[in-house]
């Protein structure tokens, strides 16, 4: 009965992904004052790429075609392991941290060859962009979730996010602390504002668009819905930071988990609205920022036990 | 009876290898002593196997009379541990080995030295590992230096080939006459130079630490951790691919062999030598997948990430003796479990990544990258092979290299619980550099499979030829790498019978069920893969099916109808933004000429290329001083034979006396 609720909810959140987005785009487009998109646009958008034909260059191989379906199952997997609400995820197990992590390199991987098997310039720059972040945004990871895992002893996501309780002051340090680095992960790896645009396209300062420049139909499907999917994924790893406050009930931690993940709709949208982009040379320092904050729970642990 | 069949096994090989100085004919010998060999290894493979199952691990004496009792062998778990890692990977190593001569016997080269030192190297390298007597092993271990010297100058004519190859023969030797001391020192102590009896208590004289750091220099600089790199990436590119194959996949593991006798010997209990250990290997690890990503040359390339996987597997045997420091047997067991993993699944991926990267070089006749592309559509097996090799070296589920990475991963995380204190942090420090090591290895690789198999071809090819042999070769080390991340348990069931024969580990006790206690559970793995795998292939025919309408088209240029080969993007631009972090270490020199004017008269050009540190700084000015010293004496130097034979004798009396007033 557990089991068959966590596929329920995980297929929940496999739908409502797109939904994610969607609330983004139209409150983004309210706060600089326009009207906006439906909430569902992102649905519609998805329809209409079932529909069209898929291209292929003339140099793309059979890993353009397996690349976006690599892409995407891993990203579905990577999701399974991540606690959602109080409902135990489908995928637990003592380590599972570093598959997460692991699961989400396997994607970039089959991501980037995609997008080089073109042979196109602007794919490349695209693929290596991508390249050089992750290798910020894995130490980042490993630095909050790894000091987590370091202070409360277990290697698994559902126990390390169900050890969180505010009955020890200094935990809210490390959440706070956490929750920031990892929404600068997420900003990072889903190629948000400061770091990507989303919206502009034949920019050549950007990331997630360029390296998708050359796929259609399907494979497009897949690479969009595998995007959505990674925004979801992430929002929920920095959701469940916050949860589920000690409550122990299923029902009201899945709100709560709803009205976390609305915040931070709200936070994303603000810092997107507020900032522009950053200059791609200045993108390493915000990393390395984003990186540094991780260490310090680590630190406060250690002088808090002494 | 296994034992017989061990050494009936040698025998043939050995036979084999003496084949091509009788046979004249080329074509025949290659294929008689290359596949004889094969049939060789079988024997002593299954006399290795089934010493394993009927355990003797005992003591095998070689010879006719008394005296030659103290040349002896024994089977203990760590030498059957590599034994069989040594016999399977030179399985795909002489198939490639035998299609790797063919071409070079049609174009009339004489490769009969080749083939004997090839085979013969073989044959060493498995009496090296079984080996239990210091001075047998030390004669094995000359003779591997020196065979494998011989089989790198096959392309003896090139001047790299000699300057590299000269390099090795230094470096090796260097490492040879560490171990010298380092055996000599060790028979002082103990009165004897049998392997079973170097059984030292720990205590922190100097004279221990020297030991170790004799040991550990010793094999280390064969290993080819950091500083004790240099010779790899110079001696990797220049020798035949199946020896680099070779190289990287067995013989530098045997580093790794004799780092592990070392603690078996000495037993270091000092956490202090763990942090040391962790140091460097963390080092190697990082530095050495960031040398990797700014290479063009793939066999320099791959070299370099032979110190990146040597490194996390000293990561792991650093954590071991950590363990060994405060007698806690579960971290022992999970570092040196970690090690012996990783040893293994980096041996099966980087023999494979080195026979892709000589296929490709006997049929475009270069090793830079920049010059490749393309050849998915040719060889696309191939590519399939590759891209199989590449995603498990870079630790990526589903394959092998992650289950390796995945103990590492643990033994941090037990090291941290169990010792508290400061230990979290440097062990969050360590999970950091091996994530951090692992992001670098997806973009090396990443790397190098789009600019050398996607794209478009940067020279003109007409033909690519792979033959069934070098698919077989590398087809078995692709299903093994599959084979292995899909289903770890036979091999850490294997690995926890090494452990428990290992002193190091079972002083504490070798009860099976609390060792394999100390792992992590692989069975989620199974079936999370095997249900990634099956999801995958269902989306992908689902796709299929769906997607009737598709056609093929041009690039989509961003409006620029042009595109062409010259204009993908390349492996220094790929890797740029990457390198320029630590430029100071990687010594990256730019050159460029700008070609001027609206329409240029004179091509420009533009090159870049990363010098290696440790050459550069430490071994290049030490070589120079000792250049110059000798210089200094050169005047010593006639050309007559008398002066030479009264400094033999003036020397052999010094010694004799320094022996004589010097009661060791």
């Amino acid at each position: 009965m557990e089991k068959l609720i966590s596929v329920l909810i995980y297929l929940i959140f496999i739908v409502s992904a797109p939904l994610f987005i969607g609330i983004v785009n139209k409150l983004k487009s309210r706060l600089t004052g326009r009207l906006g998109p439906s909430i569902f646009q992102t649905y519609f958008d998805l329809k209409r790429l079932l529909r069209k034909e898929t291209i292929y260059a003339q140099s793309a191989s059979f890993v353009s075609r397996i690349a976006p379906v690599v892409s995407f199952s891993s990203i579905l997997f990577a999701g399974m392991i991540l606690p959602i609400g109080f409902y135990k995820p489908l995928i637990s197990f003592n380590g599972d941290i570093i598959l997460f992590a692991y699961l989400l390199g396997l994607s970039r991987f089959f991501q980037i060859l995609g997008a080089m098997d073109i042979g196109s310039s602007f794919e490349g720059m695209g693929a290596a962009r991508e390249a050089t972040f992750a290798v910020f945004a894995e130490p980042i990871y490993f630095f909050t979730l790894g000091s987590l895992a370091f202070i409360f002893k277990f290697t698994s996501m559902y126990d390390i996010f169900h050890s969180i309780s505010l009955n020890d002051p200094s935990f809210i340090i490390f959440i706070i602390v956490s929750a920031i680095s990892v929404f600068f992960l997420m900003i990072t790896e889903t190629s948000r504002m400061p770091v990507d645009d989303p919206n502009t396209h034949l920019e050549l300062t950007m990331i997630h668009e360029v390296m998708i420049l050359d796929n259609s139909g399907l494979d497009l499907f897949l690479y969009q819905y595998s995007s959505y999917l990674k925004m979801l994924v992430y929002a929920t790893f920095a959701a469940d930071f916050f949860n589920p406050f000690n409550v122990q009930n299923h029902i009201i931690g899945f709100l709560l988990y709803i009205i976390i993940l609305l915040i931070l709709i709200g936070n994303l949208v603000w810092i997107e609205t507020m900032m522009g982009r950053f200059r791609m040379k200045n993108i390493p320092r915000y990393l390395l920022f984003a990186a540094s904050i991780g260490i310090l729970n680590l630190l406060i642990y250690t002088f808090f036990n002494k | 009876m296994s034992i017989n069949l061990f050494f009936w096994g040698i025998l043939i090989q050995s036979l084999c290898a003496i084949i091509p100085l009788i046979i004249k004919n080329e074509n025949r010998y290659s294929f008689l002593s290359h596949f004889g060999a094969l049939l060789g290894i079988v024997f002593s493979l299954l006399g290795t196997i089934g010493n394993l199952v009927f355990g003797s691990s005992g003591l095998i004496y070689i010879g006719f009379n008394p005296y030659w009792n103290s040349l002896n062998f024994r089977f203990d778990s760590l030498s059957t541990f590599f034994v069989l890692l040594i016999q399977i990977l030179s399985i795909p190593a002489l198939l490639y080995s035998f299609s790797y001569q063919k071409p070079y016997i049609a174009s009339g080269k004489k490769v009969k030295l080749y083939v004997f030192s090839f085979i013969m190297l073989i044959v060493s390298l498995q009496l090296l590992t079984v080996a239990n007597n210091a001075v047998l092993f030390l004669v094995f271990w000359e003779l591997m230096a020196l065979l494998s010297y011989l089989n790198m100058v096959f392309e003896n004519e090139k001047s790299e080939v000699q300057k590299g190859s000269f390099i090795y023969f230094v470096a090796t030797h260097l490492a040879t006459f560490l171990l010298y001391v380092f055996f000599l020192m060790l028979h002082q102590i103990t009165g004897s130079w049998n392997f079973s009896e170097f059984h030292l208590v720990f205590n922190s004289t100097p004279q221990y630490y020297l030991l170790f750091a004799l040991g550990f220099i010793g094999f280390g600089i064969k290993a080819g951790f950091m500083p004790f790199h240099f010779w790899l990436p110079k001696a990797h590119p220049i020798a035949p691919t199946y020896l680099s194959a070779f190289l990287s996949g067995v013989i530098i593991k045997l580093g790794i062999y004799g780092i592990f006798r070392v603690f078996e010997f000495l037993k270091p209990t000092d956490p202090i030598l763990g942090w040391i250990v962790l140091a460097i290997s963390l080092i190697s690890a990082i530095f050495g997948v960031w040398y990797a990503l700014a290479q063009h040359d793939i066999k320099t390339l791959l070299a370099y990430h032979s110190i990146e996987n040597i490194g996390i597997i000293g990561i792991g045997m650093g954590i071991g003796l950590i363990g060994m420091a405060y007698s806690n047997q579960t971290i022992i067991i999970l570092g040196f479990a970690g090690a012996l993993f990783h040893t293994v699944n980096h041996a099966i991926f980087k023999s494979q990544l080195f026979i892709g990267s000589g296929i490709i070089y006997q049929n475009l006749h270069t090793r830079n990258i920049e010059k490749m592309g393309g050849i998915i559509h040719y060889a696309p097996w191939l590519s399939v092979f590759f891209l199989i090799g590449s995603v498990a070296i870079s630790g990526i589920p589903p394959l092998n290299g992650f289950i390796s990475e995945f103990i590492i991963y643990n033994s941090f995380f037990k090291t941290a619980g169990y010792f508290g204190n400061y230990y979290p942090i440097f062990m969050l420090i360590m999970t950091v550099g091996l994530a951090l090591v692992g992001g670098l290895a997806v973009a090396c690789f990443t790397k190098v499979n789009s600019i050398m198999f996607l794209g478009l071809p940067r020279t003109e090819l007409k033909a690519f030829h792979v033959s069934r042999l070098e698919y077989f070769s590398l087809g078995i080390l692709a299903l093994m790498c599959i084979f292995i991340g899909i289903f770890p348990q036979p091999v850490i069931a294997f690995i926890i019978a090494v452990l428990q024969g290992m002193p190091i580990v079972n002083s504490f006790g070798n009860d099976f069920s609390v060792i394999s206690s100390a792992f992590p559970a692989f069975s989620p793995f199974t079936m999370i893969f095997l249900s990634l795998i099956l999801f995958m292939t269902m989306t992908f025919l689902f796709k299929k099916f769906l997607s009737r309408k598709s056609r093929i088209a041009k690039p989509w240029g961003c409006g620029y109808q042009h595109l062409n080969e010259r204009m993908q993007y390349t492996a220094s631009s790929y890797a740029d933004e990457l390198n320029l972090i630590p430029s100071n270490i990687l010594m990256i020199k730019k050159d460029a000429v700008v070609p001027e004017d609206i329409f240029p008269k004179a091509g420009g050009h533009f090159h870049s290329h990363s010098h290696d540190f440790a050459e550069e700084v430490i071994v290049r000015p030490v070589y120079s001083k000792i250049i110059k010293s000798i210089n200094r004496i050169v005047f010593l130097s006639k050309n007559d034979i008398r002066v030479y034979i009264a400094f033999i004798l003036i020397a052999l009396v010094s010694y004799l006396a320094f022996a004589f007033f010097w009661k060791f």
